[in-house]
């Protein structure tokens, strides 16, 4: 087995794209499933029941089925609602609602962990529902639940591959596709490893660095 | 339009593929669970190049996607003179995946057990050994079950990419079926409840274990 | 004291005929209450006898089952519409107890703003006052509970004595009309309880109106105008401190006192019996 480094930065414009696009799929996607995860936890956790429940079936429905199903029924389901996705559309829609799903447990997590007699002490006050949430919640519960999304934001990347199955053209598919013009499967396919495990060991080394950075105050003394 | 019909129609077929699902990820799990306790005790050994090489290992299976992995192993594996079937390369793969998951589950489970417990075995006489399989691995077991639990149902979840490269599961014949009934909605939504029913089961069973574990701690 | 001030016309709290169910467990069993203004009202009791529940009731943290309670003339948390009972929007539950601090056991300080923020922050939430006069005011009860040097701490930078004055200072900014204490001593280190009884008997010398659920039997001797003692949900004696702590031979009051002078007389000689000793 010899090693043809040259498949590499022959095709390297090829390369760039997709690793260009595979980041952009990424961060669309986490940003949108932290919003709709956010969105979800409040509204599980603040709203009544009736909108709750279909919330609680999503969650679960996302959670125990596998992503590339979800992608599947999301492209090729999706024109029997009236849904004609391209197949960037889909996979990032499909991300970001795989993603939502996960984000939204953390998030409730998250408010369910700051004590309920802090949220007592600001009701007392006078601060409303919303105020309490913005204010006195998520300043703290993100201090906490940080780890976690980052954990997640990290496993998002990763996700990111199966798009390929879909055809939509990030690393994975652009690997592929010069692998098997080229039958080098190796040269390519190790590259795109190293790249991915690169690129997850930076993020998480960033994340950590977070992690530390905030959380000025400590939760230890506190009931 | 949705059509009832073609769902239940290919239901027998889906099923009798979901057992290779089935097959697949739980004995992905068992040899991970086997290769995860190696990981876990080599990271937690003395010894720096055991320390490292546990390092490397759970650092490269959870850095990289499984989709990678499965297409290196798939195209890779004959490069190097290993020829075996897809579905062997393909749970292997899995294997090693889960096994760097589990590892650092299991670590999680032996760092968490508190020093104090560890001191009072130590000081009522039990030796190392003693201490490691009748207070560690127990309490271990008990305080990683939910994890370990949800790492089956994310590698049941996970085994569907196997499809990929050709290993017939439930995925797999979903996508032969759906290409060539012209109805993917109704096929993949069929599929989809199959993979959560399983799930749901999995979990079930995992809550039925842990709560065997509760009512031994309240009696 | 307690006298003068009864005749001045309305109590600012009365409690009517309150009962408080959890499940099928009656917690409070009719209850009647009234607190007059500049009043300093000590509630005592064994745990589990209902004290902080009918405290969390007056600050409608609990919804409590039946019965009324006015808040200076306004029916808290309920609207009576030709006898039935309603419950009000949070808002207007917010807007009738306005003007009711409550200080909390575990002092609930958000642990995530300094003590000046912890102090400032509902000022400018729920009162929408502009942040540098939140922050002047936020300031001056600091300076009030005795921590102005330490206002740009974190809560777990404080002592557990040091943070219950900031949840005090927290409640004052308020300008609240009376303050509700929840056993504000009970999670504190015995050597920083002085410093919070200090700011409590403080408040009270200024004419603060005070209700003060506590096992600090000295403090409720020195400081109450008037002490009840609450029993398996009703209030079973209630009285001066001398009615209550001396004149009283309720059989139940006295196994309490006895028990509590018990756990705190460390030495003694002789064969003095404690509970003779009414010297608080």
């Amino acid at each position: 087995m010899t090693f043809n480094l040259a498949i590499l930065t022959d095709n390297w414009p090829l390369l760039l794209d997709g690793m260009l696009l595979t980041i952009f799929i990424w961060v669309v996607g986490t940003a949108i499933g932290l919003a709709i995860g956010l969105a979800v936890a409040v509204l599980q956790l603040f709203t009544n029941r009736w909108l709750a429940a279909p919330l609680t079936f999503y969650v679960a429905v996302m959670r125990g089925t596998p992503f590339l199903i979800q992608l599947f029924v999301i492209y090729y389901g999706g024109p029997f609602f009236g849904l004609d996705l391209t197949p960037l559309v889909a996979g990032v829609g499909g991300l970001a609602l795989y993603g939502g799903a996960y984000f939204s447990e953390i998030f409730r997590a998250g408010f369910l962990s700051v004590p309920p007699g802090q949220i007592e002490a600001a009701r007392m006050m006078g601060i409303s529902r919303l105020a309490i949430i913005r204010h006195v919640q998520l300043p703290q519960m993100l201090v906490i639940i940080l780890p976690a999304l980052a954990n997640m934001t990290v496993l998002l990347s990763k996700e990111t591959a199966v798009l390929s199955v879909i055809t939509v053209n990030e690393m994975t598919s652009v690997v592929q596709s010069i692998g098997s013009t080229t039958f080098a499967f190796a040269e390519t396919l190790l590259f795109l490893a190293v790249v991915y495990w690169a690129f997850l060991e930076i993020v998480t080394a960033l994340a950590r660095r977070l992690e530390k950075r905030v959380g000025r105050f400590t939760l230890r003394n506190q009931h | 339009m949705f059509s009832i019909d073609v769902a239940l129609k290919s239901l027998p077929l889906l099923l009798g593929a979901s057992v290779w699902t089935i097959v697949y990820s739980l004995s992905s799990v068992a040899i991970g669970f086997c290769i995860g306790t190696l990981m876990c005790a080599a990271g937690l050994s003395q010894s720096p190049v055991l320390r490292g090489i546990a390092a490397f290992y759970v650092s490269f299976f959870r850095g990289v996607p499984l989709l990678v992995q499965l297409l290196l192993s798939y195209y890779c594996l004959p490069l190097i003179g290993i020829n075996v079937p897809s579905s062997v390369a393909a749970v292997g793969t899995l294997a090693l995946c889960t096994g760097a998951y589990i590892a650092e589950i299991l670590r999680g489970g032996f760092l968490g057990i508190p020093a104090g417990l560890i001191e009072a075995a130590r000081m009522v006489g039990l030796s190392r050994a003693q201490i490691l399989t009748r207070i560690e691995v127990p309490m271990a077991v008990r305080f990683t079950l939910p994890s370990l639990v949800n790492e089956t149902t994310m590698m049941v979840k996970a085994s569907s990419l196997i499809s990929v490269v050709g290993v017939l599961e439930l995925t797999r014949l979903a996508q032969n079926i759906a290409t060539s009934t012209f109805q993917p909605l109704e096929i993949y939504l069929t599929a989809g409840v199959i993979y959560f029913v399983i799930n749901a089961a999995i979990t079930f069973v995992g809550s039925l274990v842990e709560r065997g574990f509760r009512a031994e701690k309240a009696a | 004291m307690s006298e003068q001030t009864a005749a001045g016309g309305r109590p600012i709290i009365d409690v009517k005929g309150v009962w408080k169910r959890f499940g099928t467990v009656d917690v409070l069993k009719g209850i009647d209450l009234s607190i007059q203004k500049s009043e300093v009202t000590c509630i005592i009791g064994p745990s589990g006898s209902g004290k902080s529940t009918l405290l969390r009731c007056i600050a409608f943290l609990e919804e409590y089952s039946e019965g009324e309670i006015y808040i200076e003339g306004e029916l808290l948390g309920f609207s009576l519409e030709n006898g039935k009972r309603r419950r009000v929007s949070d808002a207007e539950v917010a807007r009738v107890r306005r003007n009711v601090g409550f200080v909390f056991q575990q002092f609930n300080l958000w642990p995530h703003m300094t003590a000046l923020e912890n102090v400032a922050a509902p000022l400018r939430l729920a009162r929408g006052i502009p942040r540098e006069d939140a922050a002047k005011r936020a300031r001056a009860m600091l300076d009030k509970v005795g921590l102005s040097a330490r206002a740009d701490a974190y809560p777990s930078q404080l002592s557990g004595g040091q943070q219950q004055r900031v949840g005090i200072a927290r409640a004052l900014a308020m300008e609240p009309h009376i303050m509700l204490f929840d056993e504000p001593t009970s999670a504190l280190d015995p050597e920083l309880v002085g410093e919070v009884l200090q700011v409590m008997r403080d408040l009270a010398r200024e004419g603060m109106t005070m209700a003060v659920v506590t096992h600090e039997m000295g403090f409720a001797a020195q400081v109450a105008d008037k002490v009840v003692f609450i029993d398996r949900g009703v209030i079973a004696v209630s009285g001066s401190p001398e009615q209550v702590f001396r004149d009283n031979d309720n059989p139940r009051l006295r196994q309490f006192l006895q028990n509590y002078f018990e756990r705190n007389v460390f030495w003694q000689s002789g064969d003095e019996t404690p509970a003779d000793a009414p010297a608080l």
